[in-house]
C-alpha cells in the first residue's frame, strides 16, 4: 500500500457532462516529488482540488495511508496548498498570514510563535514578518504562501502552478527553493504545471495528463527517452519530437518505415513489435537531438534522407537546424557539431543510437 | 520648433485643467462663499460672528433637527448595512432564482424620491394598502395610524421608508466587492481549517473593509442631507432634519429676513458636518491603505 492512492478517480461537474477527470489510478510513495504536467483543461488542477478538498469528487477514492479522505474536510485531510495567485491575505501581515492556520488549531500562543518564526527562516522570510503583503514582491509572497504551508506540517503539499505567476528568471530560482524546501521539511508533494522544463527539473516523477486521462507515469528521463504516447513524445521536450507519416513494409528480413522523401531502414530491435503493422500507416517520431547530419553524403546505417538548412537558430550551447523532410514542413534537429552551417547547406540526415519512436495511428500508443 | 508655443512644463498640467478651475470658482466657489459670507452678516448689514449662529440655535425646532439627523444617520446607515450585507452574502451565491431576487430587490433604486414618497403615503394613510394588507393577514385588527407619528415613532417611519429605498444601491457595491474578492483567498481559508463563520469574520468582511468604510461614509453624508421623504410623507415640521429646516426657511415661509439668514445658516452648519465625516472618511480610509488593504499585483 503507497501513501497516497488515488483509484478510479472521477470528476464531472454536471450529471451528463464530460468526466474532466477519467478513472485516474495513482500511487504516490512518502516523500516523492510528483509533477502533474498536461495543458490547460487536462484535468491536472481539478485532481488537486479533489485530493485538496476544494473540490468533491463524482467516483473512486483517495486515500492517504490506507485511509480514505474523500468525506473528510479539508482541514482533517492534513493536506496544504499553494494557490497560483498565493492567495496570501492582503489585510494580514505576513506573521498573521503564516500564524492564521494555527489560530485555528487554536494552539498556545508561544507555540504558533516558535513555529511561525520557525517556517519564515525556512524560507527566508524572517525580517519580513511585520509587512504587509501590498509591501512585497510577488517572490516575496510566494515564500510567505510556502511558509503557510509548512507551518501546519502537513501530511501532503499541494503546489496549483505557484511558480507562473513569477517572472521568468525568478521562476527558475524558486523551482531550486521549492525543491530544497521539499528535501529539507521531508515531506511528499504534489506539483501542478504546464510548463514542461518546470516538470522535467522538478519531478521525481512525472504524471503527464491530457484530456482527463493520465498518458504516462515516469520520471523525467522516462518520460522523455521512452514516452508513452504520441502525445506525450508531442508535449515533451523542446523542440518537440519530429513527427512524420509513415508506412511499414516489409521487404524479405528487413523491415522498413516508408514516407514521402524517406525510407528508413527499421532497427532490429523493433521488428517484432512492427510485425503486426506491415502494410500499416503509423506516426514516427525523432528527437530534434536524435537526427544526425553529415555534410557528406552518408548512406548505410540509420540513413533517413537527404534534406537541405532552411534555417539557422543559435543556442549558443548548440543551435537549431529547420528543415523540411517529406510532408513535415519544419523538422527541427538539436546539433552541437554544425552550429555554424549555413542556410541552404545540403546534408544527409540519418537516425541516430535507433532512437526512433513508432507510434499506433488509433490508439496513439507507442509501439515498442 | 515655435518659440512662442513654449511653455515651462510645471505650468503644462495647471494650463490644461484651467477651464475646471474657472468652471469650479463660478459654479461651486462662489454661491459657497457667497453663501458663508451671509452666515456672517447681521440684519443690519455689518459684520457679525454669532448673531445668525445664535438665532439659529433658538429657532424653533433647532434641537430636534440636530438630534433627528444624528439618530437617522446612525440608525439607517447601521440597518440599511446589515440588511444589504446579508442579501449581498445570500445573493452573491448562486442558487436557483437568486438572478430573480437580484432583480426584484433592485427595483426600489429605479424609483424616484417623489414616487418613493406617494408610494409610501398611499400605504401609510388609514385606509392605505400597509394596513389593509396587515389586517388581511391578521396581524392586526384596527388600522394604525401611521400619519400620526411623532417624535422618534416618525423617524423609525422615515427610516424604514429610506431603508427600503437605499438599500439595494448598498447591496450593489457590497455584491462588487464579494464578486471582486479573489476566490482562492477564501479557499485557502478554507483549506487551512476555517469554516464559512470565521471564512467571514477572518477574511471576507477584512477585505471588503475598504470599500465598505467607503461606502459607509458615502451614506452617512446623503443620511445627514434627509428631507425630501421626510416633507413629502410627513409634511414640513413634522420630522424636522437640518437640510429639512432648511427647505422650510426656503419654502414655507419665504420673504421674511430671519428665514433667509436661517436658511443660511442651516445650510452652513450641514456643510460642516458634511466636511467633518469627509474629513473622518479620508483618514480612515487612508489608514487602510497603509494597513496594506491595496490591490495585489
Amino acid at each position: 500500500m503507497s501513501y497516497l492512492e488515488i483509484k478510479n478517480l472521477q470528476k464531472k461537474y454536471t450529471a451528463n457532462g464530460p468526466l474532466i477527470v477519467n478513472d485516474m489510478n495513482l500511487s504516490i510513495e512518502k516523500g516523492e516529488f510528483i509533477v502533474f504536467l498536461g495543458p490547460s483543461g487536462c484535468g491536472k488542477t481539478t485532481t488537486i482540488r479533489m485530493i485538496s478538498g476544494l473540490e468533491e469528487i463524482t467516483g473512486g477514492d483517495i486515500t492517504i495511508d490506507g485511509e480514505s479522505i474523500v468525506n473528510k474536510l479539508p482541514r482533517e485531510r492534513g493536506v496544504s496548498m499553494i494557490f497560483q495567485s498565493y492567495a496570501v491575505w492582503p489585510h494580514m501581515t505576513v506573521y498573521d498570514n503564516i500564524a492564521y492556520p494555527l489560530k485555528l488549531q487554536k494552539l498556545p500562543k508561544d507555540e504558533i510563535k516558535r513555529r511561525v518564526e520557525k517556517a519564515a527562516e525556512a524560507t527566508e522570510i524572517q525580517g519580513l514578518l511585520k509587512r504587509y503583503p501590498a509591501q512585497m514582491s510577488g517572490g516575496q509572497r510566494q515564500r510567505v504562501a510556502v511558509s503557510r504551508a509548512i507551518v501546519v506540517e502537513p501530511r501532503l503539499f499541494l503546489m496549483d502552478e505557484p511558480l507562473s505567476n513569477l517572472d521568468a528568471k525568478l521562476r527558475v530560482t524558486m523551482r531550486t527553493e521549492l525543491k530544497r524546501i521539499h528535501t529539507q521539511q521531508g515531506s511528499t508533494s504534489i506539483f501542478v504545471t504546464h510548463d514542461q522544463s518546470e516538470a522535467m527539473s522538478m519531478a521525481d516523477r512525472i504524471v503527464v495528463m491530457y484530456k482527463g486521462k493520465i498518458e504516462q507515469i515516469g520520471t523525467p528521463m522516462e518520460v522523455y527517452q521512452d514516452s508513452a504516447t504520441r502525445f506525450v513524445a508531442e508535449f515533451i521536450g523542446t523542440p518537440p519530437t519530429n513527427f512524420f507519416d509513415a508506412s511499414i513494409i516489409k521487404e524479405g528480413k528487413e523491415i522498413y518505415a516508408k514516407g514521402e522523401g524517406f525510407y528508413y531502414k527499421v532497427p532490429a530491435s523493433l521488428h517484432q513489435a512492427l510485425a503486426d503493422y506491415v502494410g500499416k500507416e503509423v506516426d514516427m517520431g525523432i528527437r530534434p537531438e536524435y537526427i544526425g547530419i553529415s555534410p557528406q553524403k552518408k548512406e548505410g546505417e540509420g540513413y533517413l534522407c537527404d534534406a537541405e538548412i532552411d534555417f539557422i537558430e543559435p543556442q549558443g550551447s548548440h543551435s537549431i537546424l529547420i528543415t523540411r523532410i517529406g510532408t513535415n514542413q519544419n523538422v527541427k534537429i538539436h546539433t552541437v557539431d554544425y552550429m555554424d552551417m549555413k542556410p541552404g547547406t545540403k546534408v544527409s540526415c540519418y537516425v541516430k543510437n535507433e532512437m526512433v519512436m513508432f507510434f499506433d495511428r488509433e490508439t496513439t500508443k507507442r509501439i515498442k | 520648433m515655435h518659440k512662442s508655443l513654449k511653455v515651462p512644463k510645471k505650468a503644462t498640467p495647471y494650463l490644461l485643467l484651467f477651464p475646471i478651475f474657472i468652471y469650479y470658482a463660478v459654479f461651486w466657489l462662489a454661491p459657497v462663499v457667497s453663501g458663508v459670507r451671509e452666515v456672517f452678516i447681521g440684519m443690519d448689514g455689518g459684520f457679525t460672528l454669532t448673531e445668525n449662529l445664535k438665532l439659529m440655535f433658538q429657532s424653533e425646532l433647532f434641537s430636534e433637527s440636530v438630534l433627528n439627523t444624528a439618530a437617522f444617520a446612525a440608525i439607517s446607515v447601521i440597518l440599511q448595512y446589515i440588511i444589504a450585507l446579508v442579501l449581498a452574502l445570500l445573493l452573491s451565491r448562486k442558487f436557483t432564482g437568486s438572478k430573480l431576487l437580484m432583480f426584484v430587490s433592485m427595483i426600489p433604486m429605479a424609483i424616484t424620491p417623489t414616487a418613493t414618497a406617494i408610494l409610501w403615503k398611499t400605504g401609510l394613510v388609514k385606509d392605505g394598502w400597509i394596513n389593509s394588507l396587515l389586517m388581511n393577514l391578521h396581524i392586526i385588527d384596527q388600522p394604525i395610524v401611521f400619519m400620526n407619528a411623532e417624535g422618534f415613532n416618525a423617524i423609525l417611519l422615515l427610516i424604514a421608508i429610506d431603508t427600503w429605498t437605499v438599500t439595494p444601491s448598498v447591496m450593489i457595491i457590497l455584491i462588487a466587492g464579494l464578486q471582486g474578492l479573489q476566490r482562492e483567498l477564501k479557499e485557502a481559508a478554507y483549506t487551512f481549517g476555517a469554516n464559512k463563520w470565521q471564512i467571514l469574520k477572518d477574511i471576507t468582511l477584512p477585505i471588503l473593509k475598504p470599500s465598505i468604510t467607503t461606502s459607509v461614509i458615502m451614506r452617512m453624508i446623503a443620511a445627514v442631507q434627509v428631507w425630501s421623504i421626510a416633507v413629502m410623507v410627513l409634511g414640513y415640521s413634522k420630522a424636522p432634519f437640518l437640510v429639512e429646516r432648511i427647505a422650510f426657511y426656503v419654502d414655507a415661509i419665504p420673504g421674511v429676513d430671519t428665514s433667509t439668514k436661517l436658511a443660511y445658516t442651516y445650510s452652513f452648519l450641514t456643510t460642516i458636518v458634511v466636511l467633518l465625516a469627509t474629513v473622518v472618511y479620508l483618514r480612515v480610509s487612508n489608514r487602510n491603505r497603509i494597513a496594506g488593504g491595496g490591490e495585489e499585483g
